[in-house]
């Protein structure tokens, strides 16, 4: 459903990117793995239309979608939730979340079932949702953010490296969520450090190095493959 | 006693002006982080053009402000797409520059269309109001209902409304914005818009009090970023209570003390509360 042929992009004139080829089923979980400054996360905002590309072509569902403003991205059915998290620090969960639907907010009810299958995948969301974002712990604002990205009511989620910086039981809440919420029949593009435990979750995997696809593969493929396993996963 | 409550009415008054014209300093500070030297030329255009509905069209008073205001959100919306919007990648001395440009710009305009000399617009709410014994004339009170009344609309819009939100979520983190589907661009045109207009309904309010002049907005700049900057830069609280604060200090010195002490009381209220807050009094869009 996602396609990205010959990618490039940075910033400042200086590629990150040299012409990288992916593509993410409808439905699956795709992951992405490489060091920091493999290029993910300038994959990941190029896609949403953070970064304009220098070259290449992205299409979604068929429809070519490059160079669109991140808001078109949002409504064609991507979203993204992104390194950092990004939330918005002094509202409330709750405000969050609906801002997440921005572009869907004309279908009332459906946002209503939207905000509540985030709830109910996330319960401590509901708990907290009168708090400021800004004062949950970690991983609770890295539930925000999946949760902001649901909201959008997606085809598509893209994961900036979820689980960074967080104790490994939640990592393992967070990976087990994405699994919930693929299994509604959402795609998921996941970018991740615990590649091991990426690979167990995904269908499909790519390796970066450098700006360039190096490997690419089932999942199983690449989590028994023992370049990966050498290089990425210690192993 | 008379003269304090006549005073306080004066100053609340004041207030209210101030507070409408330092709120759309503040939100444009918070969305675009940029120190807009050209909102008091905004204000003093939206007196102008108030003036220009009210005698050269001939419309009512408070259509005249409604219609300049709207006026006004359209000149603040090209106020952003053709100066600031060019320069949103450059550093922030050039947005200063561009600012105390557009200041020099409006000023001339309105000196080609309405010349250098003072004008003067009749209060259409004559008569006052006796209380306590003081004599408030109804433009008074009127500039103190009406500012109360379009900044609970305000804070409404900002706070539950989910296009006022944007401007906040833009203020709250950019790219998480962007990401939100909510587009950075239409929410700083929004802000010029909402921003010019505020500072044309308080122009159009204290116009029968003040006279006109085309510097009329330079007077007001200094006072408003010394209200904004009391009250936390981004603030919209900080820019209500400073603004009311500002207003009565200024009303009560010049009354009780000098009114030389008065035009300078602001400052001195601004320097002894940095020393104490040095982030103002509502700390907010400064602290990242």
């Amino acid at each position: 459903m996602l396609t990205v042929t010959g990618l490039s992009a940075g910033y400042d004139a200086i590629d990150v990117l040299h012409s990288v080829d992916i593509t993410a089923e409808q439905g699956e979980i795709t992951v992405l793995l490489g060091a920091n400054g493999s290029g993910k996360t300038t994959m990941f905002k190029t896609i949403s239309g953070l970064i304009r590309p220098t070259a290449g072509e992205i299409e979604f569902n068929g429809k070519p979608i490059t160079r669109r403003p991140a808001s078109a991205i949002v409504g064609a059915g991507i979203a993204h939730s992104p390194e950092g998290r990004h939330l918005f620090p002094k509202m409330s969960v709750e405000k969050n979340l609906v801002l997440g639907g921005y572009t869907r907010r004309k279908n009332r009810s459906r946002q209503r079932e939207l905000l509540n299958q985030v709830f109910e995948l996330f319960p401590i969301l509901h708990e907290k949702r009168h708090d400021p974002s800004g004062s949950l712990s970690g991983g609770q604002q890295q539930m925000v953010a999946i949760g902001r990205a649901l909201t959008a009511d997606p085809r598509l989620l893209i994961l900036d490296e979820p689980s960074m910086g967080l104790a490994p039981l939640v990592v393992k809440q967070v990976l087990e969520a994405v699994v919930e919420i693929n299994r509604t029949g959402i795609g998921v593009l996941l970018a991740e450090q615990n590649a091991t435990q990426a690979l167990r979750i995904a269908h499909r995997g790519y390796v970066l190095a450098e700006g360039r696809v190096v490997l690419s593969g089932s999942a199983d493929d690449l989590l028994h493959d023992s370049d990966v396993r050498a290089a990425y996963l210690g192993m | 006693m008379t003269l304090f409550i006549q005073q306080l009415f004066n100053g609340l008054a004041l207030g209210g002006v101030y507070c409408l014209a330092a709120i759309g300093l503040t939100l444009v500070f918070g969305v675009l982080r940029i120190p807009n030297l050209a909102h008091g030329s905004l204000y003093m255009l939206g007196a102008y053009v108030t003036y220009f509905f009210l005698t050269a069209v001939g419309v009512p008073y408070v259509a005249a402000i409604g219609l300049a205001a709207i006026v006004l959100a359209v000149v603040g919306i090209l106020l952003e797409r053709l100066v600031f919007h060019p320069l949103r990648k450059s550093p922030h001395t050039h947005h200063m520059i561009a600012a105390v440009g557009a200041m020099f710009f409006f000023q001339a305009v309105a000196q080609v269309i309405w010349g250098a000399d003072f004008r003067r617009m009749e209060s259409p709410f004559e008569g006052t109001l006796s209380i306590g014994g003081a004599q408030i004339s109804w433009q008074r009170i009127i500039i103190i209902l009406t500012a109360v009344a379009v900044l609970a609309l305000l804070t409404w819009f900002i706070k539950r409304s989910i296009h006022g939100q944007t401007i906040e979520a833009v203020e709250q983190d950019r790219t998480g914005a962007s990401l939100a589907g909510i587009s950075p661009n239409t929410v700083s045109m929004l802000t010029f818009a909402l921003a010019a207009a505020l500072a044309t309904i308080a122009a159009g309010l204290v116009a029968p009090i003040n006279l006109l002049s085309p510097t009329m907005g330079a007077a007001l700049d200094l006072k408003i970023f010394a209200i904004i900057i009391l009250g936390g830069l981004g603030s919209i609280p900080g820019a209500i209570v400073g603004g009311f604060l500002l207003a009565l200090a200024e009303v009560m010195t010049s009354t009780y003390v000098s009114s030389a002490a008065g035009e300078a009381i602001a400052f001195v209220v601004l320097v002894a509360v940095l020393a104490v807050r040095p982030t103002g009094l509502f700390a907010k869009a400064v602290q990242r």
